[in-house]
């Protein structure tokens, strides 16, 4: 196996543990949770007392668009089984499973970045272009961070769970 | 060898972190933080579950690890949650920020308990 390396420097021993696979994903659910609560607290803020702004802004479900896409997204990526990804390479699979695990997959990371970017969008033509100041512009500025939270949680959740098939694969060999 | 006094230490902390959550929400007749221990007693409740509802005999079986895996997810949540909550409720004015600290160090102290407390007793469980 280590005369199949690509890179030069190998990978560090510590990667391949289950334990650190469990870190990572426990890191993943407490990313996910920091992106959530950051929402909803941009939503809660906008139906708090203290939400001056003088034409009332408020969140409207035009906001939470891309957080659903988001989760949306990430739900679809990570319920694909990883290894049907290379699944023509074996003989016993047919019907070309990986073709479509991988337009599955399209999908996912699609509708991912079609939420961060919806949510950069609705913090550019909803509060930068009307100009306005920081205690209302959090609510966009939340969004954007909550979607790029929610992206990471599930590249984090998506490389630990790797490391756990090769994990195991080491484990079978 | 876990004994009386682990028992009556852990007793004590989970105590005084009840006694800060409750303080926390009496003082200023506002009891939004309790939902901090509704939190940190549920938090350890998918890793339970996920653990036996996966077969852990066969790990070559790579079914079983999605769901055991989906446990450590929603634990991590909650965990995140009970201390984003609290800044969350005091960042809308809706508790005060004293308020905030007492119930995150109380929700910390509880959920510590019971994570050591499963520590100190799990490993009776194997023998």
């Amino acid at each position: 196996m280590s005369s199949h390396r690509l890179f030069r420097f190998p990978k560090p021993q510590w990667l391949n543990s289950a334990n650190t696979r469990t870190a990572g994903v426990y890191t993943a659910g407490a990313l996910f949770s920091l992106g959530f609560y950051m929402f909803i607290d941009a939503a809660t803020y906008s139906k708090s007392a203290l939400n001056g702004s003088d034409p009332a802004v408020h969140i409207t479900f035009v906001d939470w668009i891309p957080a659903i896409c988001s989760a949306l997204g990430m739900l679809v990526i990570n319920s694909i089984d990883k290894s049907r990804l290379s699944a023509d390479s074996f003989s016993y699979s047919g019907n070309g499973v990986a073709w479509k695990a991988r337009l599955v997959l399209f999908l996912g990371f699609a509708l991912m970045a079609g939420g961060l970017a919806g949510a950069v969008t609705v913090l550019v033509l909803k509060y930068v272009v009307p100009e306005y100041v920081f205690p209302t512009l959090w609510m966009g500025v939340a969004n954007v961070i909550a979607n790029a939270l929610i992206m990471l949680s599930s590249v984090v959740l998506w490389v630990s769970q790797n490391m756990e098939d090769e994990y195991t694969y080491n484990l079978a060999l | 060898m876990a004994g009386l006094k682990t028992i009556i230490a852990l007793s004590f902390v989970l105590a005084i972190g009840f006694l800060l959550v409750i303080l926390s929400s009496a003082l200023w007749h506002n009891f939004y933080p309790l939902l901090v221990v509704a939190t940190y007693v549920i938090a350890p409740l998918p890793n339970w579950i996920c653990g036996r509802a996966s077969n852990s005999d066969d790990f070559m079986e790579s079914s079983g690890n999605g769901v055991l895996d989906f446990g450590r997810f929603l634990t991590g949540f909650f965990v995140v949650m009970g201390i984003a909550l609290p800044a969350l409720l005091a960042h809308c004015a809706i508790i005060e920020t004293s308020a905030m600290v007492m119930s995150i160090i109380g929700g910390l102290l509880i959920y510590g308990t019971i994570i050591s407390f499963t520590m100190f007793f799990q490993e009776e469980q194997e023998f």
